[in-house]
Formats: structure tokens, sequence, C-alpha cells
């Protein structure tokens, strides 16, 4: 019986991969967050705040030989105006250091987010791992940033520890909840006047789906996870019948201050994405990790808005 | 018109057919020897003028009815010799998920149309109605609007760029009148580096007739990925625009993917500083940048084919180039970096005749051997010089711009 930790099981992924795991019966599944769980699963859940030392000390105690470190930033738009997202940081050093003290963990999978590469005109246009970011990062990027020097930094002590580091595209499908999807389901969307910017998705599946793959295979390294091909906001919007309001920069942060409201967060970080766009390449994910996606970022928004995907096109 | 027509008109009316059908000796006449002279003019069908498909009626200042007709017959043979590359008989089977079935025609040997095939189409500009034109925009606009395909990495829209094709064919053959010399140099296959001096001032012209020289006259119509500064990623409207038309952002990580997916490079190392310069420095070709365009082509073993463009330097001759502009520029959009701003007299681009001459291209070294920063530099001196060559050679055989 192998023991498995998900910090941030009570998120959508999370919530679906403990499920997913719990079912396999050579697995132990724990779950950490700090909220009750949006998707209940059976397995042992604890309520933990991820700061400093309750959730090292947790870890400690569980002995996992799989770590699925799932919230590691704070993805939520309040960046900048409270210190929950420095907890964060000093949290998954607390984590890192746990498992360097523990010798049962075989393997460390970090989910990241593919807004570490920011936003910004002088970015290429196809990102790859190694590419350096231009331009001012935000918050959320520096965060990222921060998170996998550390990372980085426990690979380098620990060489026996395999350190996956995941940076998806944004989540999307029909049931996921969060910032872009509330965004791209509304009636009528605020876009940037004279931008259209490409985007790349992953479907929920398809990521819940990665993480599980990486736990089962014998990689390591920095991979950017998302859906084949790439699409263009206006593209997004024309195939969910949405109604694009191009609005000049101003009147569009205005728009987006608005929406938040109504309690649709669209955070600061997005406002880059939705004005230059962000394409990765796939290349590492397809051929050292050796995961396919089974919808391509068409597939993904048609299905986000609804669409039954039968024989997938 | 029969002379009765002719003599009901009023003599201000005959004097203006006599002045669009460049009668001579006008402007001496009687109203009766208008009428004789005009229905004269009617029968002989040389001065008759030609039709013009492609600016509709319009008659444009400074272009001859000759040139017409000829942009009018290179047009027709462009379109005809592009039909062979897609078989209108079949029609892709293609079907979205949502049940909207693709119904264009397929490229020629494979089972696919140019949207939904192998993704050649982010090369090879095959047209993807079967016919090139106005015509076929209710078909191209239905894809668009249904938005059927996908698009390529950098962001290419096959659709709007085709929908970009016809629209600045108009520019190619009934404005510009561009002629095209030694396209035989540019690869068919695979990657290359197409080198050419830059001009313009106001809009980048000759990025566009460039691609569209390839698109035209080459054997098969490929595109040329012509790579522009990072203004136009900030610039609203243009900044995805050029990236659906086909361009691609010049930072170095695109431009070596570009090739190693075996695109050709559409460069203009002399940067803005070329695209800035004052008419009386027209076709004197500056630094080609730092010479990266040689270290990319050599890393990936491509040819580097110089191209001289003339025409490109001419269009908004630029009288002044200002610092202070650009500093007023600035003061309103803070995060453009410009350093000088050329100002021209003529809103509207002139009607110059363009050149351009595709030059034999430099090959790549060998594959163990590397090219040091020296080396580099010299080749791009190298392709300057030819350029500048060519460029002399050219304006010297020219007798006039327009």
């Amino acid at each position: 019986m192998r023991r498995v930790l998900i910090t941030g099981a009570a998120g959508w992924t999370g919530g679906h991969l403990a499920r997913r795991l719990e079912a396999r019966p050579d697995l132990e599944v724990f779950g950490v967050d700090e909220i009750e769980p949006r998707v209940s699963f059976a397995s042992d859940f604890r309520r933990l705040s991820l700061d400093r030392l309750t959730l090292a000390r947790y870890v400690i105690d569980v002995q996992p030989h799989i770590v699925f470190h799932l919230q590691s930033v704070h993805p939520t738009s309040k960046h900048g105006r409270n210190t929950e997202a420095e907890e964060r940081i000093i949290g998954s050093l607390a984590l890192f250091g746990a498992i360097e003290r523990l010798d049962t963990v075989e393997k460390v999978i970090v989910k990241s987010d593919t807004a570490i590469y920011g936003a910004s005109p002088r970015n290429p246009s196809v990102l790859s791992e190694t590419t350096r970011s231009q331009g001012t990062p935000s918050r959320f990027q520096r965060d990222l940033t921060e998170m996998e020097r550390f990372i980085g930094r426990a690979a380098e002590r620990d060489p026996d520890i395999a350190f996956s580091v995941l940076r998806f595209a944004p989540i999307l499908g029909p049931q996921v909840n969060n910032p872009i999807s509330r965004y791209l389901t509304l009636p009528s969307v605020p876009t940037l006047m004279g931008f259209d910017p490409r985007l790349q998705f992953i479907h929920e599946a398809d990521a819940v789906a990665a993480l599980e793959h990486t736990a089962d295979h014998d990689v390591s390294g920095t991979f950017n996870i998302a859906a084949g091909g790439q699409i263009y906001l206006s593209r997004v919007l024309r195939l969910g019948r949405r109604i694009p309001q191009p609005l000049p920069g101003r009147l569009f942060d205005g728009a987006l201050s608005g929406l938040a409201r109504v309690n649709i967060n669209v955070p600061r970080h997005l406002r880059g994405l939705l004005k230059h766009g962000r394409v990765t390449d796939t290349t590492a994910m397809t051929r050292s990790l050796g995961f396919e996606p089974t919808l391509s970022c068409r597939q993904t928004v048609l299905s986000a808005y609804g669409h039954r995907l039968g024989d997938a096109q | 018109m029969t002379r009765e027509q002719l003599s009901s008109m009023t003599k201000t009316q005959l004097m203006t057919i006599a002045r669009e059908r460049d009668l001579a000796g006008r402007s001496t006449m009687t109203k009766a020897q208008l009428v004789d002279e005009l229905a004269e003019s009617e029968r002989s069908p040389d001065t008759a003028i030609p039709e013009s498909e492609g600016l509709g009626g319009i008659t444009i200042p400074g272009i001859a009815p000759e040139d017409r007709a000829e942009a009018r017959a290179r047009r027709d043979a462009l379109n005809e010799r592009l039909k062979g590359f897609v078989d209108t008989e079949t029609h892709c089977d293609w079907m979205s998920i949502e049940g909207h079935p693709c119904g264009l025609p397929v490229v020629q040997g494979t089972h696919r149309c140019g949207l939904h095939g192998d993704g050649s189409i982010a090369d090879r500009a095959f047209p993807l109605t079967g016919q090139l034109g106005f015509s076929s925009w209710p078909r191209l606009w239905r894809h668009l609007s249904l938005a059927t395909y996908d698009i390529d990495a950098f962001g290419l829209d096959p659709v709007i760029a085709e929908m970009a094709w016809h629209v600045l064919n108009m520019l190619y053959y009934d404005y510009f009148r561009v002629e095209v010399e030694g396209i035989e140099h540019v690869p068919m296959d695979g990657g290359g580096v197409l080198v050419a001096n830059h001009g313009g001032a106001a809009l980048p012209y000759d990025g566009a007739m460039l691609s569209l020289a390839v698109m035209n006259e080459a054997v098969v119509p490929r595109r040329v990925r012509v790579v522009g500064t990072e203004i136009f990623n900030m610039l609203p409207g243009v900044s995805h625009m050029y990236r659906k038309v086909g361009a691609a952002y010049a930072a170095r990580d695109d431009a070596r993917e570009l090739l190693r997916r075996g695109h050709l490079l559409g460069v203009f190392p002399e940067g803005e500083r070329g695209f800035m310069k004052p008419v009386w420095e027209a076709y004197r070709v500056g630094r080609l940048g730092r010479g990266g365009f040689a270290e990319l082509a050599d890393e990936a073993s491509t040819p580097i084919v110089p191209v001289a463009i003339i025409g490109s330097e001419e269009v908004h001759p630029a009288v002044m180039v200002s610092k202070k502009l650009a500093k007023l520029v600035r003061m309103f959009f803070p995060e453009q970096r410009v350093n000088e701003i050329a100002v021209a007299l003529n809103p509207v681009p002139l009607p110059i005749r363009w050149h351009i001459r595709f030059l034999p291209p430099v090959m790549p070294t060998a594959a163990d051997h590397h090219l040091d920063a020296l080396d580099q530099l010299e080749r791009a001196e190298d392709v300057r010089r030819t350029i500048q060559s060519a460029l002399d050679d050219m304006l010297s055989e020219r007798r006039t711009a327009f």
C-alpha cells in the first residue's frame, strides 16, 4: 500500500484526482486543504492551513510515497493585498523541507501554471520550458517562479526523489469553475479592443489525467501541459456564441473590476493573457512525458460551452 | 456610343470623354469636330479603355490603361495556374462536431482541403476555394465565422491570410505593378531566409509585396513568414492582424522555430533605421543589424536569398525624420519604444513601379563548421553588398519611377 498526499484537494482538480486515485487498490489517499472539498471523495481529508509548519508536520506524520502539490500558489486576485500568497510560498518551502527529511517519498508532482511565462509583447510566440519570460512579472508569476526555484533546489539536494513540475495551460471544461471559465462563459464578454490573444487550454479531464500519468511514469522535469493547437480569443467566443464587447484599455479595466463586484473575479494576471496571449510548446509533454491530451483546444472550448463530444474530430 | 448619342451631349461632357480617350488637339476643337473625332475613335479598337477587374472602374491617376490591361492578364494567368493545385471536382469530407460540413475543394493529391488537411497550408498558399478574388469570399467567410479550422502556432489564420492576399493583389498588380526577377532562386522546399532592403516610412509595404512576389510568381505558391519588431505586438488592431496574415514576431526563438519547421523566413535586418530612411538616402542599404540572420540560416543550414526591392523606399518619401515627434508619441503611449518618426508628405502611397530581384542564394557552410561572430558579420556584409550592387544596377536601368 503506497500513500499519496494531495495538497489542495478541495479544488476541482484535486478532488477529481483523489477520486481517481482512491479507486485504485494499491494507493491510499490523504487530502489536505484549507477549505471544505468542492468534490467529495471517500479518503481521508484533513482541513489544515497550508502555512508554515502545520502542513509540514502533517506530511511527516503521513509519510507519503507520492506527493501531489496542487495548491502551491494562491490563484485568486487578492495578490498584493494580503499576505496569504506569501504564506503559501512559505508553506511550500516547509513542505519541501519535510519531503527532504522523509525517506519514503519517491515522487513529487507540483502543479504550476503557464502564467509563469507572463504575457509580454516581447515574449516569443511559442514558449518552451527553457524560455525566460520578458517584461515586468505579475505577482502571481513571481510567486510561481519562486516556488519553482524551491523545487529546483530541493531536486538538487535530493536526487533520489523525482520532482515533476507540470505547467498547466488554463483549465477549461463543462464542470470546472475557475476565473477563466467564469470569464469565458459570461453572456457578453468584455475584450480588449484591438487585441486578439492566441490562447491554449487544457480540458479538465485531461488535466487530471496528466497528473495521474506523471505519477505512473518514471519521469522528472518541467513540462508544459496544454491541449493540441491554439485558438484566438475571438474564435473561442464565436464557438461559444458569446458576444464580444471590445473596450479600450481603461474601460476594459473598469469592466473587469465591475465583474469582480458581481463575484466574477478576473485576476490581474489574466489581463496580460487577454492582451498578449500565450502559446506554449508541448513537444516535451508528448515526447519525454509521453502524455497525449485526448481533446484539442478547439474541442476543449466546445466542451466547455456544453457541446457533447461524441465522435470527436 | 453612336454619333447620335454623342451629338446629344453638351460640349463639356464631350470634352470629358475626349480627355479620357486622350484625344490629340481636343482643346481647340469645336463641338461638331469633337463629335466627329470621338465617333471615329469609337471604331478604332486600340484606343478602347480596357476594363479592369481589380479596382473596379476606378481610374488611378498615373497608371496607364496598358498597365491595367497587363495587370488583368497577369491576374488571370495566376488564377489559371493556381487552379491546378486544387481539385474542384472533389470536396473535403471533414465535418465539425457541431455538424457543419466543410465542402471546400481538396488539395490535389490529398483527400482534404487546405484548412483541414495536414497543416501544409501554413507553408503553401493554395487557394482554398480554388479561385482567387472576392467572389470566393462568401465561402471563406463561412469558415471564418464557424471557426472550423485551427491556426498555426505563430497565429497564421489561412482564411484571413487568403482574404488579405486577394486585397493586396490589387496593390501588387494594379498599383505597384510589381515586376519580379530571379524567382527561381527561392527554394521551393524546406527553409530559407530571404533578406531584403527595408523602406516604407509609413507602412511596411515591402513585407507584403515580398510575400506576394513569392506567392504569385513562384512555381509553388509558398508563404514568406516575414518577421517584425515587437511594436507590432503592441499596436491595437495590428497586434493580431499581422499574425493572422502570416507574419511573425522577430524573436530569435521564433525565427529558429520557423526555420526548423521548414518555412521561408522574410527578414528586413535594417530594421527601424532602414524603415525610416529619409528620401535622400533611399536605396542605400544600411548595416544589416548584427548579422543574426546569417547565424540563424547557418544553424538551420538553410540558404540565404538576398532580395533587392526597388519601390518600397519611394512610396512614402520621408522628408524629415523627427525625434521630437517620437517624444510626443511616447508621451501618450509610454510603452512604445519609438526613437524616431519619419514624416512623409503624402497620405496616399505614390504609384511607383516596383521591381523585386531575387539574387543567387548564399549556401550554408558545411555542417561541422561553425560561424563565429566575425564570419557572421562578414557574411552579413557580403549580403549587404550584393543587395546594394543589385539595387544600383536596377536603378541605373530604370527610366522612370512611375
